[in-house]
């Protein structure tokens, strides 16, 4: 018998195709939602059943519960999975599935509630037994502060309570300057951000940013698939990702996959979720729990040889969660944004071509396909390249060599970046922390820059020699007599332009 | 033929000759043998240099050409000697106006100024939207807003004209 009948997937792009993949696996039908801007994407066309939701805009379509949850009804759907972003981490989406008798695929509304606020998690987190990054975050006055700096240790950070994204942060590295970088720091949160609260944190020096993976169903087992290491990032969007990480012991990851399961349980989780934890010199610390299935959760499924959409949709059925296997060599994945290489500036347009990597080991979640217009409405991630491999050795070889088979025309993506960083000594060496990506050297070699540059001056030349061919012949039909042109669209167009 | 190439600021003097089939690239005291070839109907190329293979892919668009090859995407700028005379005489030109342009795809969602305001270096004429990134335009130098060409809303394609200052 079917877990559920029909499932929305109430999301777009690579992860509605992955989760369309799995249900059809386990006979369920699946009904697709789309945008204006989403009419031909492929997970409408490999879904069972399409409903269109409205304009382009995500508030207009992707974001609107109702008419998300108008189409799972109307439908007939007895289930939803909400993939991540959009409604995956809106608990009034939960809510109005539970209300409507269909099955959210992830967490409770109140687990949810309770890590998406941070504050509150942190609590929890503390409450588990979960260790936190060590510092004084109430009440916090001069005196206090200086207790609390020793304790911990320095150097430590200064932050502003309703400062983000590194705005309001201020580093101390010895005891006399403390006092004084205190006020300074109150002074510029205050007309920085209207509020002048300031907290005390450890600093914590060449972090590591990792993250376990966790399950749970409804009978109160948890259970976790190890850890994933995101420290490749730029702004905090992840670029490559690795499992396991070359820093754990077998200890380690035991304390942290059991921190993790204790934090679920404390919040009454089901389904799959991630623990966020920052990493440095023996000791982690809780960052915060994402309560949804990760953009990089085929990292894990490549190693533990698991299905989680399938996990997640078996215990939101009610049954108990699969024994965890062992877990088998090394999986690493690269996110393929549509983005600018050097600017990270998005890099819209239509993908006019492309090919795609294959051979062992290699897995490509994507939603590509020629002719797909990359639109400013939504996310830039066009796929994801997974490898696995025997070792991180033969990963990382493997991952190179899918990188130059995978050919994009149309957008440009930060690939280029992604090898870098693989031939990189750090990261080969798996010595490395979250400021790898701001290290990494971006010059091309001598050798490089002259190979491009002949290339270049061929194709010119090549365009050239055949405006000059086609000119001698008369005006006669350029595209039949001249088939390069058809390759070379623009330069034809600018050919006829001139003549 | 000759063409001037431009790569990361390295400029480069090429000489191409088409001899049985080949093509023969000096650069500087050194001759490559190149062999290109299309492949399908598409914008792929098999490239043998000196023996060497590269799979191709590249974009021709007047002196704009772009590669993906070797894992990498190369945007080389390659003139032949008319265009390279052209741009020499247009670089002496000084024009009045400026043009603001969309450096990439996006949606207008804020439009700071209006016809005939006048403007400061740095003030932030436009928001420009794209992929949830709020991208402020900011003016290069001082002047007056002698066009809007934009609406707030509006959807703009990379390089379109926004405004003009004067």
């Amino acid at each position: 018998m079917p877990h559920f009948r029909r499932i929305l997937v109430a999301n777009r792009g690579e992860i509605a195709l992955r989760v369309i993949r799995t249900a059809q696996e386990m006979g369920i039908e699946t009904v697709a939602v789309f945008s204006d801007a989403d009419r031909n994407a492929l997970h409408v066309r490999r879904a069972s059943c399409a409903v269109h939701l409205g304009g382009s805009r995500p508030a207009e379509s992707y974001l609107d519960i109702d008419k998300v949850i108008g189409a799972a009804v109307a439908t007939g759907c007895d289930a939803l999975h909400p993939g991540y972003g959009f409604l995956s981490e809106k608990a009034a989406a939960a809510e109005a599935c539970r209300a409507a008798g269909i099955e959210w695929l992830g967490p409770p509304p109140d687990a949810i509630v309770a890590m998406g606020d941070k504050v509150q998690a942190r609590k929890i987190a503390m409450l588990a037994g979960v260790p936190l990054v060590p510092g004084l975050q109430e009440d916090v006055d001069a005196d206090r502060l200086v207790a609390a700096a020793r304790e911990v240790g320095y150097p430590v950070m200064l932050k502003a309570a309703a400062g983000g994204g590194g705005k309001g942060i201020r580093i101390v590295r010895e005891e006399k300057q403390l006092v004084e970088a205190f006020e300074l720091a109150r002074a510029e949160a205050r007309g920085a951000f209207g509020d002048d609260r300031v907290y005390l944190e450890k600093f914590v020096t060449r972090p590591r940013h990792v993250e376990i993976q966790i399950m749970a169903d409804k009978h109160g087992n948890v259970v976790h698939y190890g850890e994933r290491e995101c420290s490749v990032q730029r702004r905090h969007q992840k670029l490559v990702e690795e499992s396991p990480c070359v820093a754990l012991t077998p200890a380690l990851r035991e304390r942290m996959g059991a921190a993790a399961c204790d934090l679920a349980r404390a919040v009454g989780y089901v389904g799959a979720g991630t623990v966020e934890f920052l990493y440095s010199a023996g000791e982690f610390y809780f960052l915060e729990m994402n309560t949804r299935l990760q953009v990089e959760h085929p990292v894990t499924e490549m190693r533990y040889g698991v299905d989680l959409v399938r996990e997640q949709i078996r215990v939101a059925a009610g049954e108990e969660l699969a024994p965890v296997a062992e877990p088998r060599g090394h999986a690493i994945e690269v996110r393929v944004n549509a983005e600018d290489p050097n600017t990270y500036f998005p890099s819209l347009g239509r993908l006019s071509r492309m090919s795609l990597p294959g051979g062992p080991g290699v897995r490509l979640d994507s939603a590509m396909f020629r002719g797909l217009e990359v639109t400013p409405y939504y996310d830039s991630m066009l796929a994801k390249l997974i490898v696995h491999g025997e070792d991180r050795a033969q990963a990382i070889a493997r991952c190179e060599r899918a990188i130059r088979e995978l050919r994009i025309v149309g957008v440009s993506t930060a690939m280029p970046v992604a090898l870098r960083v693989l031939h990189n000594a750090e990261f080969r060496a798996g010595d490395y922390d979250t400021g790898i990506l701001e290290r990494i050297d971006r010059s091309l070699t001598p050798e490089r820059r002259e190979l491009a540059m002949l290339a270049a001056v061929a194709a010119r030349f090549l365009v050239a020699e055949r405006a000059g061919a086609k000119s001698a012949d008369g005006d006669g039909d350029a595209r039949q007599r001249v088939p390069v042109w058809s390759m070379l669209g623009r330069g034809e167009r600018l050919w006829r332009n001139r003549s | 033929m000759k063409y001037f190439a431009e790569l990361d600021g390295e400029q480069r003097e090429f000489v191409v000759e088409r001899r049985a089939g080949k093509l023969w690239v000096t650069t500087g005291d050194r001759t490559f043998e190149l062999d290109l070839s299309l492949v399908g109907d598409g914008a792929t190329f098999s490239l043998l240099v000196d023996g060497h293979s590269y799979d191709v892919v590249a974009d021709v668009e007047r002196d704009q050409v772009t590669l993906q090859m070797v894992g990498e995407r190369f945007a080389v700028r390659v003139e032949d000697e008319r265009e390279r005379a052209a741009h020499a005489v247009a670089g002496n030109k000084v024009g009045g106006k400026r043009e603001l342009r969309a450096a990439m795809p996006g949606i207008v969602v804020d439009l700071k100024v209006g016809e005939g305001d006048a403007v400061e270096e740095g003030q932030t004429l436009v928001v420009l939207e794209a992929m949830k990134m709020q991208n402020p335009l900011l003016a290069e130098g001082p002047g007056k807003v002698v066009r809007l060409c934009c609406k707030k809303g509006e959807a703009v394609a990379a390089g379109a004209l926004l405004l003009e200052i004067e």
